[in-house]
């Protein structure tokens, strides 16, 4: 027999007792290991979405609005380490033609075979057969949304693309819907890439594929593309990639002309987007110094002389380019044709009328006035046409009447002249003015210049064409090499933390089963007591003993845990099918595939058999340090420690503390004040439990009713009590209160201060809303027309780079989307709940107009969750050129539409974002029926491909993703709730188990069984009303609304108390079921035989006022009086019982009965009773003033019995002479010589008697009887 | 062989000190049997813990063999109760997962035993002969009567040739006659082994039987002269 077998031979022996070890085990085990396999899965699913969205690309050249060749893709692939696929991308709204559903935000893409090359399973140069001329495919997620099949019709409806921004004035057009019909050839599924797209989320984007070719023609923009796909081959990394991209760049990819101007004598650069963008007029002046800027603006009016002359071309340019304007004069040159028109000449005054931006999207009309400088012949070089550059709209007008500049235009005012002009010289400018002064009067976002010439004799076009192509890069012309391959990946690898989210749900159901498990451990061990006694008295040292325990242990948990990770899986796929219920308007597709890392499954159980280890090894370790006699006399029976004195005011300084964390609930946050008030409430109800326990205990007085044996029973085991009663508290008020936390929607939307700040209606356009060529000077920003006059305030906002970081997005984003807005309007508004706000700012929006950096407010739940970051913090962004900038984390928003996204002012964004479209999405006010305006919109915008959604059904939407973890959360809470009640149970059969005697003899002496039952019954329902009472009130005194200080104000407080009463009503319900098994556990345990020892020991266990309760006569039988209180026939031991407290009177029961139950009057036979009696009355004396009737009687009653004792036992006490005097002497405060005085005597005489030197004599005694009124003689004794 | 001089033992309990043992002596030669008697709550099981150094006293000293094992570590005392003593309970205490023959070896798995495993079982064996169990060794304890099983307890006591057996009311739960068996297997051991053998008990008759009888009464040990 060796350790190993003596294990073996135990674990199958006790198989039966450790099932129950094995079934916690396993319990926590699968609830720990299926977070972290759900965690897994999470990531798992999002690293193949990340797969079927991206295919093989790796990277992407993209420039937003800007366009550049479809032949760059063929250049930049004609070495084979590339695969480089051209793509037109164009936002539509798809109509399915038979049903008339349609769908907003779909992405067209225009893609040859050259795509189908790099989608996810596409191997080698294998061609795919795209779609024919006519057709379209769809991918699964449009084919559900419209139900539409291979063979029906779309028709989609979507803007041409222009290369010049359509909010930049002269843009020409300011929107020109395209309608496409076509039928559908295919339904893409994920491996044929459809699951396309380039924004970081898990949710399928709906798309449309067609034939790039004819994407191109419908736009008329043939050979063009916005989207570059790249393939990197060989590996050879980003950097190359872009060094590739660029050696293959030609002007026309960046959008740049090269034109000789023979008058001018100078080759002129031309940028397809009018304005040259500051950067690469910057980058084309370093190339070429002597590069002379031309601005060529419309002006309305110019006016002199009380004649006005409407709508003409003004060039603005030095006098280096232009030699009849005067140098260094700020004066302006009129042609001939202007200066006859308006009858001027030099040193006359002109008035100039134009049109300028104002708050960033719309126009005003502003006016110069300068001096005339001089007149010039309508010949030569300022009669070249070639200063006005190709204005859409404007340069291929036949008439002057047929302009579509993009900006209003009252034809009226062209006279027949101004046609005969247009007719004769087109654009050729009326009016040169000063290259500084047309800088300052039209200048814009998108640029200053609308050429640049350099001087013939400085370059030659084809030298103008190769420096162009030196000094320029795609990052300046605004194309972006993005790396998606990496970043998409990145953002997989990186989820919302599920498996840690779902460990923290699971929390209280894994303690429930660890607590559970080591308890039916320890009680296992507890049985195995005599075994453990009986190996000591063998002299099998206790570690040794302690170490075969563990090794048991060690193979039950080991054995649960291999169980628990294959229920896992099954518990994984149920949260994960949960989880998904978030997501369930998404598609109807399963989303989450289940996935397991070996390395989680090993780690994940190697941690759990750690931590069941360490809790079986502290209750072992316990049994472990009693003594092998206590062991072997007590069996399984546990040892009661003598109860604490209850400590009343822990109850109330723990309620003062919750009390305060809800006080400071601004500065712990509402989170941190939640848990700390529950945490405070409950232990202040658990004090108050203890403590209302002991007091009703020690109250308890006259015949015992079986509500007063269940009250003592209670008080037995008083930790035991606590324990079970904590339990329950704590697993209702974490279930209950978390309820309290559910968000439901409600009218708060209407109020500025909630999270619609006000507005009824969130749209979201595919197309965007840039300036309506009529409408560029009103606020009906969405072209309602007469419809705008329904709907109050409409706040656009323009949508900038990032993804989506609400709670819908699975992926790690590291940069949310940018929704930029005149900010002023909330702050005029006050609109939406401001948070906080970082040090030193304004709880206002103003602020984010203020700083060096762009400001951003976002939801505080996207900054904690998502973001995880810090107010202050600053991400950085890449602005329109590719170039770093930070944006700085201004302010919270609490609970709002804005969630998932940076909200930033619209004049700081535009500064790095000038060619940014037009707004996307569009708060709208609506004081009617809500529904009715959403109607209204839905037909005025259907053009427009919106989205309108009521803010409070969009505010609803983030709840529900809140409400379902609650969900999960109350579901493994209340699980844990059952566990709970599962060891309530199981304590309460241990308890009954142990007291199988008492009942065993309760039965024998004829009390009925529905007696001891309803005991027991009693018992548990106190333990059960504690539970509730402590977890539900705990629950409520952290009200969230006080917690949250009225933050979360979509939490009404009919729906909290709904919330709270629903649980509390659903916990009373399992719990009762609990307490309903308790009768049959009870008949189970009154059932047992009695033999002949355990009669015997139960006998004298047996209270009499508990015989004399149930009206039986056997005082006299059982002489023997155990209080159930105390200690129960434990063998006495220095080590369990050395502890001694002093009595306290306010420990003292107050009632005579409870009194001498505490402590019998007996009449005093020996010294220790005569002590122990001595040490209750102690505990009385200096009380008097304070003590009951019942007490000063009890009181009076000890006295007699000590002082009778005295009396008999008491010594007369004969104290010698010298003895007497040295006490007189120092009750009297004397010294030796004192006492030389007194005597009269020498100083020497008092020390020396004292020392026993010299005896007392006669006259001495004579002296000190005199001087302390005693006797003489008793000095002489 | 035991010297048991002033021994004391007192229990502190919250309302009261109690004490069990109050100068107790005792001298008990090598391979002599001596019975204690007294009634319940004397302190006789006390005293027998404290020889047994399963419990310490709380003042006075127990010499066995020359040793104070009163002063004994922890570790000492294991050592001392796996090669020296032999426990002999009121109830048997066996293993329930253990036949009978591994019942008698359990306390070779305190380890570090000189002797070889097969030699240890031959004398358990041999010894489960003596009481009588030689046609039970593969029994388990559930398999056996009380008397049986008590008797497989005291063939326990004896494997590691213990120069004292302590017996604590070897026939408390047995009835007459197997009690009468018992007390004769003990006694016959006692001469066969040259052990030295003390027996708490409340059996007089028992006492009597077994030779130098004390009482133990108030806490001290009074002999009782037949």
């Amino acid at each position: 027999m060796t350790g190993p077998s003596f294990v073996l031979r135990g674990l199958w022996f006790f198989r039966t007792s450790y099932l129950g070890v094995l079934a916690g085990s396993a319990l926590g085990a699968m609830v720990l290991l299926g977070a972290l396999l759900a965690g897994d899965s999470v990531k798992a699913t999002l690293r193949q979405v990340a797969q079927a969205r991206l295919g093989k690309v790796d990277a992407v050249l993209t420039g937003g609005d800007r366009l550049f060749r479809a032949a760059l893709a063929d250049d930049v692939a004609a070495e084979k380490e590339v695969v480089a696929a051209p793509v037109f991308l164009v936002k539509a709204t798809a109509t399915e033609q038979t049903s008339g559903r349609a769908v907003g935000g779909v992405q067209v893409l225009g893609v040859d075979r050259r795509f189908w090359q790099l989608r996810p399973d596409a191997a080698g140069d294998e061609g795919f057969g795209g779609p024919g001329e006519s057709e379209f495919f769809v991918n699964e997620h449009l084919a559900r949304s419209l139900d539409v099949a291979a063979g029906g019709t779309l028709v989609l409806r979507f803007d041409k693309p222009a290369m010049i921004a359509r909010d930049a004035p002269l843009a020409g057009k300011a929107a020109e819907l395209v309608i496409l019909r076509g039928g559908v050839g295919r339904i893409c599924g994920d491996k044929d890439f459809g699951r396309f797209s380039l924004e970081t989320t898990q949710l399928p984007q709906a798309t449309v594929y067609m034939p790039l070719e004819r994407l191109q023609k419908v736009l008329d923009l043939e050979g063009k593309a916005n989207l570059l796909l790249l393939r990197d081959r060989m590996g050879a990394g980003h950097a190359a990639l872009l060094e590739r991209v660029t050696r293959h760049c030609t002007l026309a990819d960046y959008g740049l002309t090269v034109k000789e101007v023979p008058l001018a004598k100078a080759v002129e650069v031309r940028s397809a987007r009018i304005f040259f963008d500051r950067r690469v007029a910057a980058a084309i002046q370093q190339r070429f110094p002597a590069a002379q800027p031309v601005i060529t603006y419309m002006a309305n009016t110019i006016a002199a002389n009380g004649k006005a002359t409407p709508y003409s071309m003004v060039t603005a340019v030095d006098a280096a380019a232009a030699p009849f304007l005067p140098e260094k004069s700020e004066g302006v040159v009129l042609n001939a044709w202007l200066a006859d028109d308006l009858g001027a000449k030099a040193g006359d005054e002109v008035r100039i009328d134009y049109y300028a931006l104002a708050g960033e999207n719309r126009l005003v009309e502003r006016s110069a006035r300068l001096p005339v400088a001089g007149v010039v012949d309508l010949s030569g070089l300022a009669a070249d046409r070639l200063w006005m550059p190709d204005f859409p709209g404007v340069a291929t007008a036949e008439h002057a009447a047929d302009w579509d500049a993009g900006v209003p235009i009252d034809m009226k005012r062209i006279r027949d002249k101004d046609e005969a002009y247009w007719d004769a010289h087109r654009g050729t400018p009326k009016l040169f003015l000063p290259l500084e002064k047309g800088r300052e009067l039209f200048g814009n976002r998108w640029g200053e210049f609308t050429a640049l010439r350099v001087p013939a004799a400085v370059a030659s076009p084809a030298d103008v064409t190769a420096g162009l192509l030196d000094a320029m890069t795609p990052a300046v012309a605004g194309l972006v090499l993005r790396d998606v391959g990496m970043q998409g990946m990145a953002a997989a690898a990186s989820p919302v933390d599920f498996a840690g989210l779902l460990l923290g749900m699971s929390l209280f159901l894994m303690v429930a089963a660890v607590a559970l498990t080591a308890m039916m451990f320890r009680f296992h061990i507890e049985q195995r007591n005599r075994e453990s006694g009986l190996l000591a008295a063998l002299g099998i040292p206790a570690n040794m003993v302690l170490r075969w325990r563990l090794m048991e242990g060690f193979c039950v948990v080991v054995a649960g845990s291999a169980a628990g990770a294959l229920l896992a899986a099954g518990y994984t796929h149920w949260l994960l099918g949960f989880l998904e219920t978030i997501w369930s308007g998404a598609g109807g597709a399963r989303m989450f595939r289940f996935h397991a890392e070996p390395a989680t499954l090993l780690t994940g159980m190697a941690g759990f058999v750690l931590l069941m280890m360490g809790v079986i090894w502290s209750v072992t370790r316990k049994q472990a340090r009693r003594s092998a006699s206590l062991r072997l006399e007590t069996g399984t029976e546990e040892v009661v420690r003598t109860p604490a004195r209850p400590v009343p005011w822990w109850a109330a300084g723990f309620a003062l503390t919750g009390g305060g964390a809800l006080a400071g609930a601004g500065m712990l946050g509402s989170p941190g004040a939640f848990f700390l008030a529950g945490l405070a409430f409950l232990l202040a109800g658990l004090a108050a439990y203890l403590w209302v326990l002991r007091r009703r205990v020690a109250a308890v007085t006259g015949e015992l009713s079986p509500q007063r044996l269940a009250l003592l029973n209670c008080g037995r085991r008083a930790t035991r009590s606590l324990v079970v009663v904590g339990t329950l508290a704590s697993g209702v008020f974490l279930v209950v209160s978390v309820a309290a936390f559910r968000k439901h929607g409600g009218n708060e939307w209407r109020e500025r201060n909630s999270g619609a700040g006000g507005f009824a209606l969130w749209v979201e356009t595919t197309r965007a809303a840039n300036r309506g060529t009529n409408n560029k000077t009103t606020d009906d920003v969405l072209n309602l027309g007469a419809a705008r006059q329904r709907f109050g305030h409409v706040l656009p906002l323009r949508v900038g780079a990032g993804d989506d970081a609400s709670c819908f997005n699975l992926n790690n984003v590291s940069r949310p989307r940018l929704l930029a807005t005149d900010v002023s309007v909330l702050a005029r508004l006050e609109a939406f709940p401001i948070k906080q706000v970082m040090a030193g700012c304004g709880k206002n929006w103003n602020v984010l107009r203020e700083g060096d950096a762009l400001r951003a407010f976002v939801d505080e739940t996207t900054l904690l969750w998502v973001l995880k970051r810090k107010l202050g913090e600053r991400l950085i962004y890449q602005d329109e050129w590719g170039r770093d900038f930070p944006i700085e984390i201004a302010g919270t928003l609490g609970g709002t539409v804005f969630q998932g996204s940076f909200v930033v002012d619209e004049a700081r964004f535009l500064e790095h974002y000038p060619s940014a479209e037009g707004p996307r999405i569009f708060l709208l006010e609506n004081g009617a029926d809500v529904t009715d305006g959403r109607a209204v919109l839905q037909q005025s915008l259907a053009d427009q491909g919106a989205v309108v959604t009521a803010t409070h059904e969009r505010l609803a939407a983030f709840h529900g993703v809140e409400n379902t973890y609650i969900t999960i959360f109350q579901v493994l809470g209340g699980l844990g709730v059952v566990f709970g009640s599962a060891g309530l149970g199981l304590v309460t059969a241990r308890n009954l188990s142990e007291r199988r005697d008492e009942f065993a003899i309760l039965q024998a002496v004829g009390v009925p069984t529905g007696v001891t039952r309803r005991v027991v019954m009693l018992e548990t329902g106190q333990f059960i009303r504690w539970g509730l009472g402590i977890g539900g009130g705990g629950s409520r005194g952290i009200d969230p609304a006080r917690a949250c200080r009225g933050r979360d104000r979509q939490v009404t407080a009919v729906d909290r108390t709904a919330g709270v009463t629903d649980s509390r009503q659903r916990m009373g319900v399992v719990v009762a079921r609990v307490a309903a098994s308790m009768p049959r556990r009870a008949r189970s345990m009154g059932s047992v035989i009695i033999d002949e020892r355990k009669g015997r020991a139960a006998a004298t266990r047996l209270r009499l006022p508990v015989v004399g309760a149930l009206g039986i006569r056997a005082a006299g039988i059982y002489p023997e009086i155990h209080d159930s209180r105390g200690l129960r026939q434990e063998p006495l031991e220095t080590r369990a019982m050395k502890t001694k407290h002093a009595r306290s009177f306010d420990a003292m029961p107050k009632g005579y009965a409870a009194l001498c139950r505490e402590a019998p009057p007996r009449p005093i036979h020996d010294d220790v009773a005569y002590r122990n009696t001595v040490e209750i009355a102690d505990a009385f004396a200096g009380f008097e003033d304070r003590m009951t009737a019942d007490q000063i009687d009890y009181f009076d009653l000890l006295c007699e019995l000590i002082q009778k004792y005295e009396a008999q036992t008491a010594k007369p006490v004969r104290l010698s002479g010298a003895a007497l005097l040295r006490h007189l002497l120092e009750e009297h405060a004397l010294s030796g010589a004192g006492l030389a005085r007194i005597l009269g005597k020498t100083a020497s005489l008092g020390p020396m008697i004292l020392r026993g030197e010299r005896k007392i004599t006669a006259d001495h005694a004579l002296c000190l009887g005199a001087y302390f009124g005693l006797p003489p003689d008793v000095f002489l004794r | 062989m035991i010297e048991v001089q002033n021994l004391c033992k007192v229990y502190a309990t919250p309302g009261e000190s109690v004490r069990v043992l109050d100068g107790l002596d005792l001298r008990v030669g090598a391979g002599e049997a001596v019975a204690i008697i007294g009634p319940s709550g004397s302190g006789k099981t006390t005293l027998l813990n404290m020889l047994g150094a399963l419990d310490r006293p709380s003042g006075g000293s127990i010499r066995i063999g020359g040793q104070d094992i009163s002063a004994f570590t922890p570790e000492d005392a294991n050592r001392f109760r796996n090669r020296s003593l032999g426990f002999v309970f009121q109830q048997h205490h066996l293993l329930p997962q253990l036949s009978v023959l591994e019942n008698v070896l359990v306390p070779r798995l305190a380890g570090d035993w000189q002797e070889q495993a097969a030699e240890t079982a031959n004398r358990a064996t041999e010894l489960l002969g003596k009481v009588g169990l030689e046609h039970r060794l593969g029994h388990l304890p559930w398999q056996l009567s009380g008397g049986e099983k008590l008797r497989a307890a005291v063939a326990r006591a004896l494997v590691n040739r213990p120069r004292l057996v302590l017996a604590d009311e070897p026939t408390g739960l047995l009835d007459p006659a197997t009690s009468e068996r018992v007390a004769e297997l003990l006694l016959r051991l006692n001469r066969e082994e040259q052990t030295t053998l003390i027996v708490v008990t409340h059996n007089i008759a028992l006492a009597h039987r077994i030779g130098r009888t004390f009482e133990l009464v108030h806490g001290k040990l009074k002999e009782v002269v037949r």
